[in-house]
């Protein structure tokens, strides 16, 4: 089964995609902040993660920066979530960018599209 | 090292990036931010008409028109000002360029923020070639650095960790330098010197070798070494690179890649003269492209 890492702050959106990620199919594990998002993808290697852009402490730009600096994580495809517009290429190399509200049937897509299952 | 901030705005949504950029950096480094608005040209000269820079229209100035705007202003930036401790907005009357300079003469700020180019609208007092000319005009003769946020994709990283000084060996680059060693060593970032290898001007009408390309790599490697190394001492981590292709292509290229959330450059002197008031067109063309903010220094 296909891991996902959720990278958010607002715990509204943790739930959301945890419900829909697992009721499609894929477990999850999810980060509230881009440390706790580095400590748990070092530990759990995730197929995937969505990482939110504006997050209290570091953003997520920095996240996607420290994880390409991880032999481990750097192949790992990156989904950004933002609420923020203008943010599409704010992570130059994520596999799509999606703006809250977005839509489930598009991220799942994408999510199959990208992990090719 | 950012004490006092000033942040140019139109207050519309074409400088939204360059307000987060401006109001994160407050937070972050405890900073008064002064939120800077010309709200009209004067049709005339010491006239009391003006063009409303938003409107386009011609108002009469007076006191109330003035309060109107402040809180127009207000309520564009409600959600970042609910955050922000010390914030000041202040609003003008005369040509964009001109004031935020004076402004800049009066307060003093450590650092001025501004966005990109305006919008498309042609009539836009602001006007903009491929960085708005007010732009242009302030980074040229502003007392201190000058911090420009063009695309939006630039504006989501929170804060400075990690620096790509641009050099091109000039002795504003050396102004440049100052800066940013600065600034690293006040924040505890990373920093990239770089230097690129402009092989698409320079020899024209001849295509330089691999091997020869090589050479010069390694010549500006040294180069940059002499130069700069005796001042990396209290630098945790830090990276000398050449790229050879077109500057400011390659600068962009380099910044993305190390995943810099800011570029420092110098506001090239060398070929501006007189009237004209182009940026170097490398840091014009690095500001308009960068996925950072970038700073501009002329002095």
């Amino acid at each position: 089964m296909k891991k996902i890492l959720i990278v958010d702050d607002d715990p509204n959106i943790i739930d959301y995609l945890t419900t829909l990620f697992e009721d499609n199919g894929y477990t999850t594990i999810a980060a509230h902040d881009v440390q706790e998002g580095l400590e748990i993808a070092k530990k759990e290697i995730p197929d995937l993660i969505t990482l939110d852009l504006e997050m209290p402490e570091e953003w997520g730009p920095r996240f996607y920066r420290k994880m390409s600096q991880e032999k481990s994580l750097k192949n790992i495809p990156v989904i950004v979530i933002s609420g923020l517009s203008g943010g599409d290429h704010a992570v130059g190399k994520a596999v799509a960018f999606l703006s809250k509200p977005f839509d489930r049937d598009e991220l799942l897509k994408i999510v199959k599209e990208t992990l090719n299952v | 090292m950012f004490k006092k901030i000033l942040f140019a705005t139109s207050a519309t949504e074409a400088t939204d990036h360059a307000a987060r950029v401006a109001f994160n950096m407050a937070q972050a480094y405890d900073a008064q931010l002064f939120i800077f608005h010309v709200l009209g040209v004067p049709t005339r000269g010491y006239s009391q008409v003006v063009l409303d820079v938003k409107t386009k229209e011609e108002v009469v100035l007076d006191d109330e028109y003035v309060a109107w705007v402040e809180e127009e202003i207000k309520t564009h930036y409600t959600k970042q000002l609910e955050t922000a401790q010390k914030t000041e907005i202040k609003v003008a009357i005369g040509f964009p360029h001109r004031e935020i300079l004076r402004a800049a003469r009066e307060l003093k700020p450590d650092l001025i923020v501004m966005g990109g180019s305006t919008g498309e609208n042609e009539d836009s007092v602001y006007k903009k070639s491929l960085v708005g000319s007010t732009l242009q005009r302030v980074a040229k003769a502003a007392p201190c650095p000058v911090l420009v946020v063009n695309r939006p994709a630039a504006s989501f990283w929170g804060g400075m960790s990690n620096i790509v000084f641009g050099t091109d060996f000039s002795k504003a680059s050396d102004a440049a330098f100052k800066f940013a060693i600065k600034l690293a060593k006040t924040l505890a970032c990373e920093l990239h010197i770089f230097h690129a290898l402009d092989i698409g001007s320079v020899h024209t009408g001849r295509i330089l070798t691999q091997d020869e390309i090589e050479t010069k790599i390694r010549e500006s490697l040294r180069r940059i070494r002499g130069r700069y190394l005796p001042d990396m001492d209290g630098i945790g981590d830090y990276n000398f690179e050449v790229w050879e292709g077109i500057p400011y292509i390659e600068v962009v290229k380099y910044a993305r890649e190390n995943h810099a959330d800011l570029i420092v450059m110098a506001h090239h002197t060398q070929k501006t003269s007189g009237e004209d008031t182009r940026l170097g067109s490398n840091i014009e063309q690095v500001i308009v492209r960068a996925g950072c903010p970038v700073i501009s220094i002329n002095r």
